[in-house]
């Protein structure tokens, strides 16, 4: 049995945060990676606030045990969102893509957790300031919109100032990364791309197909002329924005390039058109599997790790 | 005052020409995102002397100086 600080504080079993993916992570997921004893998210994403609260009820309907949502900050709905989850009570919220200070105070009312997603040493100081309980330090080698540094390096730096439990997330997808991740200073593992592929994951049969069969360097980051670098798997969508991106286009007509493709993914499939958002783990992810068993497949790996450790000192 | 301090900090930051950061420059022309947002602010807390808390968009170097300007005589 791992034992980890975050488990103590949320009263969960595993130390695994199931990332909060837009489009992909519904109720449904969440709560089956809850139910498994992992924490579930629910991905808001751009999506309004009524279809959160639906999912939220959608996850509490399925398991009693505790879930969190996921809110992109620059999302259009985010006020709307940042509402419901207030009125809903959800247990944890973590935030991505800036600082959620003007939210804390009404989150906080509410009792819930919030755990930002951090980039950078500067921006854990910023959200542990505003009263951050925990932060997720996310290294660029995860899917979906991805920060410069990898999480190697940055989660030790993060976990200098952090002053608050740090969560590793980026490129962590079996027992070896989640081992490593404690030893980085992390009390617990975010974990994206390894969910794509459980039963309880909603996405096309396709973009499943194509998570098993990713290789090591099936994967390239585009979008960062725009600012807001995006990590998929290559496909002939990935190749053609990559190819726009270094070409004269305006960056007005780049980012409308990049607009409906994941749920174009994880909807229809669509290998043409579809960006298919997945992390530098894809290469280690085999099977498809209950959630559940994916959580206690990578804990029950780490811990004769953790315990071997001693090996390296006499 | 505060224009030149945010000015000081942007050229060590990255080593702009600053006879080119005007009131006017965008961050984006500076080469600057927001993580480095996030850092320029740290390091200009520690210079004026006083937690900001930036719950604002910026997009030129004259809204970062207003906001700040704002924020120091509350
Ligand atoms: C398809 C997909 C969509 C994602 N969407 C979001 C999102 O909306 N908000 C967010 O904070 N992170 C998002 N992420 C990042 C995950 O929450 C998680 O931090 C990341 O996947 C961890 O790295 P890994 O992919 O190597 O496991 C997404 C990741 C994927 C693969």
């Amino acid at each position: 049995m791992l034992k980890s600080k975050l488990c103590q504080l949320l009263g969960i079993e595993y130390p695994i945060i199931q990332g909060g993916m837009a489009h992909v992570a519904d109720g449904k997921l969440a709560a089956a990676v809850s139910a498994g004893g992992g924490l579930g998210l629910i991905g808001a994403g751009n999506a309004p606030g009524d279809w959160v609260r639906e999912q939220i009820r959608v996850a509490a309907s399925l398991t009693d045990k505790p879930f969190g949502v996921n809110i992109m900050l620059l999302s259009p709905f985010v006020k709307e969102v940042a509402q419901v989850v207030a009125e809903e009570k959800v247990r944890v919220v973590t935030t991505g893509a800036g600082n959620p200070s003007r939210y804390m105070e009404s989150w906080k009312a509410a009792g819930i957790f919030v755990i930002p997603v951090v980039p950078s040493v500067s921006m854990t100081k910023l959200v542990v300031r505003a009263g951050a309980d925990a932060v997720i330090a996310e290294g660029g080698e995860s899917g979906g919109h991805v920060g410069e540094l990898t999480t190697m390096v940055l989660v030790p730096q993060v976990c200098d100032v952090a002053g608050v439990p740090v969560i590793a997330a980026g490129g962590i997808a079996d027992g070896r990364g989640l081992a490593a991740a404690f030893m980085l200073g992390a009390c617990a593992a975010q974990i994206g791309t390894r969910f794509l592929s459980a039963y309880e994951c909603g996405i096309h049969p396709l973009y499943k197909e194509k998570i098993l069969a990713a290789t090591d360097i099936a994967t390239i980051t585009t979008g960062k002329r725009l600012g807001h670098p995006v990590r998929s798997l290559k496909s002939p969508f990935s190749r053609a924005f990559y190819k726009a991106e270094y070409s004269d286009m305006s960056d007005e007509d780049l980012e409308a390039m990049g607009v409906g493709a994941l749920a174009l993914a994880v909807r229809e499939g669509d290998w043409q058109r579809g960006s298919f958002l997945a992390g530098q783990s894809a290469g280690m992810v085999k099977k498809e599997q209950p959630a559940a068993e994916i959580i206690r497949e990578i804990c029950e790996e780490a811990e004769p790790l953790l315990k071997g450790a001693g090996a390296w000192v006499e | 005052m505060v224009f030149d301090a945010i000015k000081k900090l942007i050229v060590e930051f990255n080593d702009s020409d600053p006879d080119a950061i005007t009131l006017e420059t965008t961050f984006k022309d500076l080469g600057i995102d927001s993580l480095d947002t996030a850092e320029l602010l740290i390091n200009l807390e520690e210079t004026v002397g006083k937690e900001i808390e930036l719950d604002e968009e910026v997009t030129t170097v004259g809204d970062l100086v207003a906001f700040v300007e704002k924020k120091l005589k509350e």
